[in-house]
Order: structure tokens, then sequence, then C-alpha cells
């Protein structure tokens, strides 16, 4: 197991600036899989259709779901409304 | 801390800055002697939206990923129109009747500069990493949905 850390941002703040998430391999469909269940643990499954449209970024890459990390920490992005 | 990008031939500045944004002085950034028009855009922070009364937006960033997303953005318009072009965010608290987003774009003739404004505030609300908290009158704090990044 791999322990991810994942970096929040938007409405993924309510949860803290970042939490960690244990995955077996580290695509990051499997990272996403793993937020889901921590969504679960903390008792906001609310988040999760806002999960289903958000993207996973490694340094200033987006990431699309079938590449792996190179490191242990990610970015979560939900959808953005600037302006 | 305030995060600026420019271009090598200074068609473009792009940047975020902390709180909300100045709207003096941005037609000076653009000036060209060779432009005959300045077009410029302000977004202003709302008291309502979606029936809900607001007093003030924070804004959530991911610096290095907006700056990178305004600095493509910016070469994206200037590739499309021959223009100068200023664009800069808030990060930060911003409040009802404050700027939280500025930009300018100058042109020999006023359709270009006109159209590329009108391009960049388009763009820059579905591709660039920033996000919207709002605060109510009572407080009350909600976070706007947006543009999905998602491409898979």
């Amino acid at each position: 197991m791999t322990a991810i850390t994942v970096h929040c941002l938007g409405a993924f703040r309510d949860l803290g600036d970042h939490f960690t998430v244990e995955v077996d391999d580290v695509s990051v469909s499997c990272i996403r899989e793993a937020v889901s269940r921590h969504l679960v643990g903390v008792n906001r499954s609310d988040l999760d259709a806002v999960l289903k449209r958000s993207v996973f970024a490694e340094g200033d890459e987006l990431l699309k779901d079938h590449v792996t990390v190179s490191g242990n920490e990610v970015s979560l992005l939900p959808p953005v409304a600037g302006g | 801390m305030d995060l600026f990008a420019r271009n090598e031939g200074e068609r473009y500045l792009c940047g975020l800055i902390d709180g909300p944004c100045q709207t003096t002085g941005l037609d000076d950034l653009v000036q060209d002697p060779a432009h005959g028009a300045i077009a410029q855009f302000f977004g202003v922070v709302r008291n309502h939206n979606e029936g809900l009364s607001a007093t003030a937006v924070d804004y959530d960033v991911h610096p290095e990923l907006a700056l990178k997303a305004l600095s493509e953005l910016c070469l994206d318009v200037c590739a499309d129109y021959p223009v100068k072009l200023v664009m800069i965010h808030s990060r930060g608290l911003v409040r009802v009747g404050e700027a939280s987003v500025v930009i300018a774009a100058s042109s020999a003739h006023r359709k270009d500069a006109l159209g590329a404004v009108t391009d960049a505030i388009d763009q820059l609300k579905i591709r660039v990493p920033i996000w919207k908290k709002e605060i109510g009158l009572d407080d009350e704090q909600r976070w706007l949905d947006g543009h999905s990044l998602r491409k898979d």
C-alpha cells in the first residue's frame, strides 16, 4: 500500500487543507476510488458527485484517470468557478 | 503574495493578486502607439446570487496551475487577436462592489480589443483553477458550482 496526500481545493477545503489515502496502485483512478471511500468515512458522501466532476493534478499537470502519479502528493480540483 | 507572468514579447501580462483588483491604470499597461482601441472588463462582486444575498466572495486558487492556465489562455487569445492583453484575478476575500477580475486589451481597431476581452473572460471562467466561496448576510458560506476540468 502507498500513502497519497491529497491537497484540497474549493469545496474539498471543507475536509481540511489535505488528507491521506492508502492505495494499492498509484493510478489516478485508484486514488479517486480511495478518495470516494474517504468521503464515506468522514460522512461527506454529498461530495461524491463533486468528486466525479473533479480532476487530480500533480505539480502543475492535470492528470487523466488512466495515468499513474510519480510522487505521493496530488491536488484535488473540483469544477472551477473563477471570475 | 502576488504572482505574475509575462511573455517575452510583452504581448500579455497575467497575474494573481491578494484581495480586490485595482481598476485604475489598467489601460496604461496595454498602451501602444500603434493601437487605437482599448477595451476593459471588470468583474465585480455583486450582492446577490441565485436568489440569495451576498456580502463577499472568498476566492480559492491553485497558484501554480492558475498562473499556468492564465498564461496559456493569454497565449491563445493573443494568437486569435492582434492585441496587447492584461488579465489579473483576485485570490482571497473580495467584498461587494470590489473587482475580482480585471482584463484590458488594446488593438489597432476596436473589434479585436473587444473580441479579445470577451473571449478572455469567457475562457477564464471555464479553464482557470479558481473557486468561489460566497459569503451571505448571516455569514453563511457556500461553494459555488462551476465547470469541470475533467477530460476523461
